[in-house]
């Protein structure tokens, strides 16, 4: 097949840049050159498109398919569709191609995803036509039967094949006689810093109090000369970097990315899964290190994790009016559950109130008052309150009032009716709490 | 007549018997009625029943390798032909050493033991496993049609019936699949296949696992990840409903909803959960994609009290007649343009080939790791 004459003009450039500057690494040339082309020409792209749509004028009605320059590298015609519930569709209103009953087309013939586009648009893209030359997009109807092929696809999205990822599978039941290899306990100072060096990443910011101390205390100290290559765009990655410091520079494909010193972090991916690291990272001058393998990390986090889901399962199953709840009832109730702080002196439930919530204790303190009784007890770790809710529109019968710091594990009425739906029925009927309340 | 699975796998493709594709689809037929009975009638998982004997059943010498069809992680697709029939399958191979640097040994053998046990018309069939010392093979049914993901980014974007269309299908196999307590956590377009008139077959069950209560092991890919799964949450069926309500976006809007130029910014995204909807999505796609794209598990379709019936009885999917569907009774939106059954590659992206280190049977350390291949 003769390519066309873009095509050719793309090569015939592309060869004069490499008699200019006669690369000795033809792959790595070409790999930069391209991309900075794909750069201009997008940017080139969009530049019009604003202008165009200044103007009032759509230069994209057709898809994205047509572009050619389209990081999708795929032939640009487009599928024709048979409609699959044509005959059922009491609304059939899809006007255009797509709905055309295929018994009036000979489907398959008709069909050409495979073939190339006979022709695509030129002149919008023309990265020869002037930039404000507004009848640039004109030749196109504003209005398609296709309102979806208006908006194009966005540049960055990777349209590519995408690999999946995993992380090590671990049995986190097990973890009770485990001890981090690295554990060495931090100054105060050093933790409040540290704290902050993590603290904006969502890895981190989840954690509580305890684990992201434990977290901390796992971070191992590293010296690196200057020049050391911490870690290689491509290999591997297992651990997580904290310079303490010193200064690091990154690097992608040879070219100097960006450069950052004392406090800042990288390579977080290698917390979650095992893979190739995006960026070569080097120390530009003598750096002390932090860091944090996936292991070490993976284990506290799901320690943490499996100790809560194990308190969350021993609670759920020790309250009376949630007895008849199957087991895998009870695991769908503890997924739905919502973490929540309170202050000292903050109320959780008041008197009187239609009540909503139920909540468990997973640490902290809370009083229960009544305005005619005074403090009736005094509630702890493990301990739940306002799980008659879930049952029965009753107001509370007591007002609950945080005295410590209070972390806390709620669910909804009408989240616990969603999920369960007639099992709540059932608990109705089983409700050991009912005859003594009527 | 009612086949266990053993005996369905003892045609096909051995010397001794052969099977027309008809008998085939009979005893397809009857798994169905097998099952639509057991949605039915709530009984116990029928996978249980299934043996699982045909281990090294088959050998390199059964087969004639031919090109790649798609590589992955920790090995690739090969086209093959049956030496005894003529006919094409398709052989998964994966190196061992790259499973055990991975440390996938535990999701290899769970694939080998899910795709074992399944049988569904939209799920991909495996006929049996071998090994040599360096690898392992998986022998399945060759789908012609290619991937999905190939067709949606040729159209970009699927019209609305298009996407229903596909979707509805992914829908009965992950019921299917939840329905025996399997979740299959790497649900997205590469891993959709198209058969010859256009139905799904969903391949690579790298990360299916059978679940009863909860799981814990961050797996998917990212722009599909549930945010529970990258919150080290524990996990279960839910999080297939989620990757369905990506996969819609993807389908229809041509682009994943949480794309980022990173996969830790695509983390964040779908831990801040925030979905912009292009304004050309229907009302109705809107409002079941806005309750299968959200974190909050009691709003989660699917995982809620009338589970995948919520989501089939959903307005967006009004049209579709479900038992149709089921028995393939439905026209599909598109037929791969193919030669079938003549090992036609032509919907098949190419790939580098490498030399082959296939079938040598030497020193193999990680023997005892894979003993049901
Ligand atoms: N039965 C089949 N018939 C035709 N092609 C297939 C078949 N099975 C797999 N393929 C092709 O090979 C590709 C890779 O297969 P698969 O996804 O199972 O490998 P994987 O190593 O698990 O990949 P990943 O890294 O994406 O998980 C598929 O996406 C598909 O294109």
């Amino acid at each position: 097949m003769a390519i066309t004459s873009d095509q050719k003009n793309e090569i015939d450039l592309f060869h004069k840049q490499v008699e200019i500057e006669n690369p000795s690494d033809i792959i790595q040339f070409g790999a930069n050159y391209f991309n900075r082309r794909l750069e201009l020409q997008r940017g080139f792209i969009k530049k019009q498109e604003n202008f165009a749509l200044s103007k009032g004028i759509s230069l994209f009605p057709n898809d994205m398919a047509q572009d050619p320059m389209s990081t999708t590298h795929r032939s640009s015609s487009a599928v024709n569709f048979k409609s699959p519930f044509v005959d059922q569709d009491p609304h059939s209103i899809h006007s255009g191609p797509h709905s055309n009953n295929s018994s009036s087309e000979p489907f398959k013939s008709n069909f050409n995803v495979t073939t190339e586009s006979k022709k695509r648009i030129n002149s919008p893209m023309d990265p020869s036509q002037s930039n404000d030359d507004p009848s640039a997009g004109s030749n196109f109807k504003r209005s398609s039967p296709h309102p979806s092929n208006l908006s194009p696809i966005p540049v960055h999205f990777n349209a590519e094949r995408r690999t999946s990822v995993s992380g090590e599978t671990l049995q986190p039941g097990n973890f009770d006689d485990w001890t981090p290899e690295h554990y060495k306990e931090k100054s105060e100072e050093q933790l409040k810093r540290l704290e902050k060096s993590i603290g904006k990443n969502f890895l981190f910011n989840k954690l509580d109090h305890d684990n992201k101390r434990l977290v901390i205390n796992c971070l191992e100290e590293k010296h690196v000369p200057k020049e050391t290559v911490i870690i290689k765009q491509g290999d591997q990655g297992d651990y997580f970097y904290i310079v303490e410091d010193g200064n690091v520079e990154f690097i992608v494909n040879d070219a100097k990315v960006s450069s950052s010193g004392s406090g800042s972090s990288f390579g977080e991916l290698a917390l979650m899964y095992n893979s190739p690291r995006a960026a070569t990272v080097i120390a530009t001058s003598d750096c002390i290190l932090w860091a944090l393998d996936r292991l070490t990390f993976r284990k506290i986090l799901l320690g943490s994790s499996f100790k809560k889901r194990v308190l969350y399962d021993d609670l759920l199953k020790s309250i009376p009016v949630l007895k008849s709840l199957t087991t895998y009832e009870r695991a769908k109730l503890a997924d739905a559950l919502d973490t929540k702080y309170y202050e000292p002196d903050q109320v959780i439930i008041k008197e009187g109130d239609v009540g909503e919530n139920f909540y468990l204790i997973e640490y902290g303190e809370c009083q229960v008052t009544r305005e005619d009784k005074g403090l009736l007890t005094t509630l702890h770790k493990g301990d739940y309150f306002g799980e008659v809710a879930l049952l029965n529109d009753l107001p509370r019968q007591a007002t609950v009032t945080a005295s410590k710091k209070t972390k806390v594990a709620t669910l909804g009425k009408s989240g616990f009716q969603r999920l369960l739906g007639p099992a709540v029925e059932v608990l109705k009927l089983n409700d050991p709490t009912r005859s003594s309340r009527e | 007549m009612m086949e266990t699975h053993a005996q369905y796998v003892d045609y096909l493709p051995t010397k001794e018997k052969q099977e027309t594709s008809q008998e085939l689809e009979d005893t397809a037929q009857q798994q169905q009625i097998l099952y639509q009975k057991a949605m039915n009638q709530e009984q116990p998982s029928v996978l249980q029943q299934r043996s699982t004997v045909s281990k090294g059943k088959y050998t390199l010498n059964d087969f004639q390798i031919m090109r790649t069809l798609g590589t992955g992680s920790f090995g690739r697709v090969h086209l093959v032909r049956s030496v005894h029939n003529g006919r094409y399958y398709a052989i998964k191979v994966l190196k061992k050493q790259q499973i055990v640097k991975m440390k996938q040994i535990e999701h290899t053998n769970d694939e080998r033991r899910m795709l074992k046990l399944v049988e569904h018309p939209f799920l991909i069939r495996m006929w049996g496993t071998f090994q040599d010392s360096n690898n392992l093979f998986m022998v399945m049914d060759y789908i012609e049609g290619g991937e999905l993901f190939s067709l949606l980014r040729k159209s970009q974007r699927f019209p609305n019936p298009v996407a229903k269309f596909y979707a509805a299908e992914v829908v009965l196999a992950l019921e299917y699949l939840h329905f025996n307590n399997i979740i299959y956590r790497d649900l997205k377009p590469e891993n959709i296949l198209l058969d010859r008139n256009g139905h799904i077959k969903i391949t690579d069950f790298g990360f299916a696992k059978e679940v009863t209560t909860v799981t814990w092991t961050l797996c998917g890919t990212p722009d599909y990840i549930a945010p529970e799964v990258i919150a080290t949450k524990p996990y279960n069926k839910s999080v297939d409903w989620w990757s369905l309500g990506i996969l819609i976006y993807e389908m229809l809007a041509g682009y994943t909803p949480f794309y980022d130029t990173t996969p830790m910014k695509t983390y964040e995204k779908i831990l801040h959960g925030r979905v912009t909807y292009p304004s050309f999505f229907n009302s109705d796609v809107v409002d079941l994609l806005s309750k299968l794209i959200t974190a909050d598990l009691t709003r989660r379709i699917g995982n809620l009290q009338n589970g995948t019936q919520e989501i089939k009885s959903h307005p967006w999917f009004s049209e579709v007649v479900w038992e149709k569907l089921l028995s393939k009774d439905i026209e599909t939106p598109y037929e791969p343009p193919i030669v079938s059954g003549v090992g036609d590659t032509s919907l098949f992206d190419q790939y580098p080939e490498e030399r082959l280190n296939y079938g040598i049977h030497g020193e193999d350390p990680y023997e005892a790791l894979f003993t049901d291949f």
